[in-house]
């Protein structure tokens, strides 16, 4: 009885040694495999690297600056832009814009859903340095990003922010109050997040 | 006994055919077990390889992703990264006769349709030279660098004897840019002229050569300079035309070039003749150039303390049998704005004069005339540069920039410091990180630099510079024009027009100095051979055209003041 219970234990040892060992070269065989199958892996990035350096060294081939220049003179005739078409900062691209005129027709609004960016201006950047250029920036600071609600303030300072401040007995008066009293109900409904200045930015159009 | 033999004898023989059969038998065994035994180590063998196979890592040799990339020769790219330099393996077209074997003759057709096929490939071979190299039998590279569609092509001959083995190339995506700068690598593998050459030892270290080696090079920039040099060449048929953009705070070289240029990529003897550098390596006389200069020196050092005061200048200087003359009269006087304006050689020969060969020798010292260029190219010239002490008339011929030739970019380095508040740095075509400038050295006061760039600006708004003043750049500089020295004196027809600019002037970022080497007088300059028709308009039309990729807008509202000086010249606004 001893000796066969010795033995069975022995036999279950032996069989618990065994799987445990099959197991192990089972496990082994999967890790080498993953393994080869990593390097395999690796062989193609290495394939497809050297594919982009292939395809990229012609693109900057076929796109070299002689081609470039090329390509202008024959085709496109590109010149540098001259400093009037640059602009300084908002403030000088705010004053281009010019007061409906008598007789002009209200401007289209379209209806649109909020994003959650919407209203935001990018600051004029430099693209080599990333940093914002526009003069009302100081030095080596980065302005806060404008959006509908403080670009009303920014505005709101030029002398000629609406068409109505100056002029509110013109003879687009009658047609504005026609056209425009609807409107700010729909904006309203359509930005009820709409801040306070925004909605001081309409009214003071009627 | 006698039967014990017998008995033996028989025994005997029976025996030794027992023994026959059991020594057979042993052998058949023996051999049964080397045969087993040999099959059971093949068997082990394979078996151990397969679990070798199965449970080692690194059973097959292969190479890391990081080794695969390792490029054989390191990049070379522009301050952007924009890779200006590239190892890349290419297939070569590689005639090899005896792909058919030793006997018989090397190619399956006849040489001349062998060689009509490969033209009709490349259509720029030459179809007899081409027969004659296939028909010669001797191995021979007949093309370097083809496309892999090429490679397809020339398989569907079906020669066996066209062989294309891939090679590992340099490629130069810009072509000719920047070929001055970059040099090229020669077919031992080792670079040669540019930054090939200077960083070789850097870019085929394998712990070095996996990170680009990053030049303060801008290829954009670059090629507009190219351009416009190379437009300039075309109006005035100038011989060579060199350019330079140096940042004025930090030294490096934004772009630099030497026209006419080589093709990196192919270079052959048309190529070799042109690779020497105008910008560092040719010693020029720059004539009017050194004005500005010589009046920073003695405004430093306290001669001239007075811009207003008045010079004679009505008629041309004798000194020591040597004849000072202006271009034209300008008047019987003029002052140091006027005199710059109209770039009078007799004033400054005056000016020069009052400051003295020491003080003059001094600053030409400090601004490295007496040494060659200090950038990392291993071509550069050295100046001719008179040592000892100066004469009188070496002085004075120096104050208007005769008697002393340096390179275009001794030139560019003292305008840079000029500008930038009186510091000398040596230029450097390796970028420059922020705040890691070189010290440099102190050649004028920040307050003669100040001065002397209000000068500068008036020389572009009411002088000689006026076809550079692109607008809303503040664009200050000063032409020089000087004849070439020839046998016996100076070649009247034969001159160096050079234009040395900065911008903005209000706030210099970038010293430009553009100079063409014997341009005629055509119709695009006006028919006129001097700077201030050939040289300047090269800077009026390169400076917008870089301004904006430097990071300067340009800005018609705003200028350097100079309101102060304004008065002093006769036709300037303030009058």
């Amino acid at each position: 009885m001893n000796l066969t219970r010795d033995r069975l234990r022995s036999i279950g040892w032996a069989l618990t040694l065994s799987v445990c060992l099959a197991l192990t070269l089972a496990l082994t065989f999967r890790v080498n495999a993953v393994k080869s199958q990593v390097r395999l892996a690796e062989r193609h990035i290495v394939a497809m690297k050297q594919d982009q350096m292939f395809l990229e060294t012609e693109f900057e081939t076929r796109a070299s600056q002689q081609q470039l220049r090329n390509w202008n003179d024959v085709e496109f005739g590109y010149q540098a832009p001259a400093a009037g078409q640059y602009l300084e900062s908002e403030r000088q691209l705010a004053s281009y814009g010019k007061p409906a005129g008598p007789g002009a027709p209200s401007p289209i609004r379209v209806a649109r859903a909020d994003a959650a960016d919407e209203g935001v201006l990018t600051a004029m950047v430099s693209p080599l340095t990333g940093q914002a250029m526009a003069a009302e920036v100081p030095r080596g600071r980065t302005r806060k990003p404008t959006t509908a609600a403080n670009l009303g303030e920014r505005l709101a300072r030029l002398p000629d922010a609406g068409p109505g401040a100056g002029s509110g007995a013109g003879p687009n008066a009658g047609s504005g109050a026609a056209d425009v009293p609807a409107k700010p109900a729909k904006v309203h409904a359509a930005a009820s997040k709409k801040p306070a200045a925004a909605e001081a930015k309409v009214a003071s159009r009627q | 006994m006698t039967a014990m033999t017998i008995s033996t004898a028989i025994s005997t023989g029976r025996v030794t055919l027992v023994n026959v059969r059991e020594q057979s038998l042993n052998t058949a065994r023996w051999r049964v077990v080397w045969v087993l035994t040999l099959f059971a180590v093949i068997a082990i063998t394979a078996l151990g390889r397969i679990a070798w196979l199965g449970l080692s890592d690194h059973a097959a040799p292969s190479l890391t992703m990081a080794e695969a990339l390792l490029p054989p020769r390191g990049e070379i790219v522009d301050r952007n990264g924009l890779p200006l330099a590239r190892a890349f393996p290419a297939y070569a077209l590689w005639f090899n006769p005896k792909a058919l074997g030793e006997q018989g003759p090397p190619l399956v057709k006849t040489p001349r349709e062998v060689a009509d096929a490969l033209v009709a490939i490349f259509p720029d071979l030459n179809l007899v030279k081409l027969t004659a190299t296939l028909a010669a039998g001797k191995p021979a590279y007949l093309r370097r660098r083809i496309l892999p569609e090429e490679a397809n092509r020339i398989h569907l001959l079906g020669e066996p004897a066209l062989e294309f083995p891939r090679e590992n190339e340099r490629f130069y995506p810009q072509g000719a840019m920047a070929a001055h700068v970059l040099g090229y690598v020669g077919s031992d593998g080792a670079g040669r002229v540019g930054m090939e050459q200077v960083f070789n030892s850097r870019l085929t270290d394998p712990a070095l050569r996996g990170t680009p080696a990053m030049l303060s090079l801008d290829t954009r920039v670059q090629g507009a300079l190219e351009d416009e040099l190379s437009r300039g060449i075309a109006d005035t048929h100038a011989i060579g035309a060199a350019g330079i953009v140096l940042d004025v705070d930090t030294g490096e070289v934004v772009a630099l070039a030497s026209l006419p240029s080589f093709n990196p990529n192919k270079i052959d003897e048309g190529g070799v003749a042109n690779i020497f550098n105008r910008v560092t390596n040719q010693v020029y006389e720059l004539g009017s150039t050194f004005k500005p200069l010589t009046v920073a020196a003695a405004i430093d050092a306290g001669v001239v303390t007075d811009l207003a005061k008045r010079y004679p200048a009505g008629a041309p200087l004798h000194i020591d049998g040597f004849t000072i003359h202006d271009h034209e009269n300008y008047g019987a006087s003029l002052n140091i704005p006027e005199a710059l304006i109209h770039s009078s050689n007799v004033v400054l020969a005056q000016i020069g004069d009052q400051l003295g060969g020491v003080r003059l020798k001094q600053t030409m010292e400090a601004l490295g005339f007496n040494a060659r260029p200090f950038i990392e190219l291993p071509a550069k010239g050295f100046p001719i540069w008179r040592s000892g002490v100066w004469a009188r008339l070496t002085t004075m011929t120096v104050s208007f920039g005769h008697g002393i030739a340096v390179t275009p970019l001794h030139l560019a380095s003292a305008y840079a410091a000029l500008v930038n508040g009186g510091i000398w740095r040596p230029a450097t075509l390796q970028k420059v990180e922020p705040g890691h400038a070189a010290v440099g050295r102190r050649v004028w006061k920040a307050s003669t630099s100040a001065r002397m760039r209000q000068l500068l600006r008036m020389i572009v708004v009411d002088g000689t510079g006026r076809h550079a003043n692109a607008v809303g750049y503040r664009v200050g500089g000063k032409t020089g024009s000087a004849e070439k020295p020839g046998v016996g004196g100076y070649r009247k027809n034969s001159v160096v027009a050079t234009f040395a600019a900065a911008f903005p002037m209000d706030h210099p970022r970038y010293v430009v100095v553009a100079m063409l080497d014997e341009p005629q007088a055509t119709a695009a300059s006006s028919g006129q051979r001097t700077a201030a028709w050939n040289a300047a308009p090269i800077v009026g039309r390169l400076v917008p055209r870089i301004g904006p990729l430097l990071g300067i807008m340009p800005d018609a509202t705003r200028d350097i003041d100079i309101s102060d000086l304004s008065p002093l010249v006769a036709n300037g606004e303030g009058e």
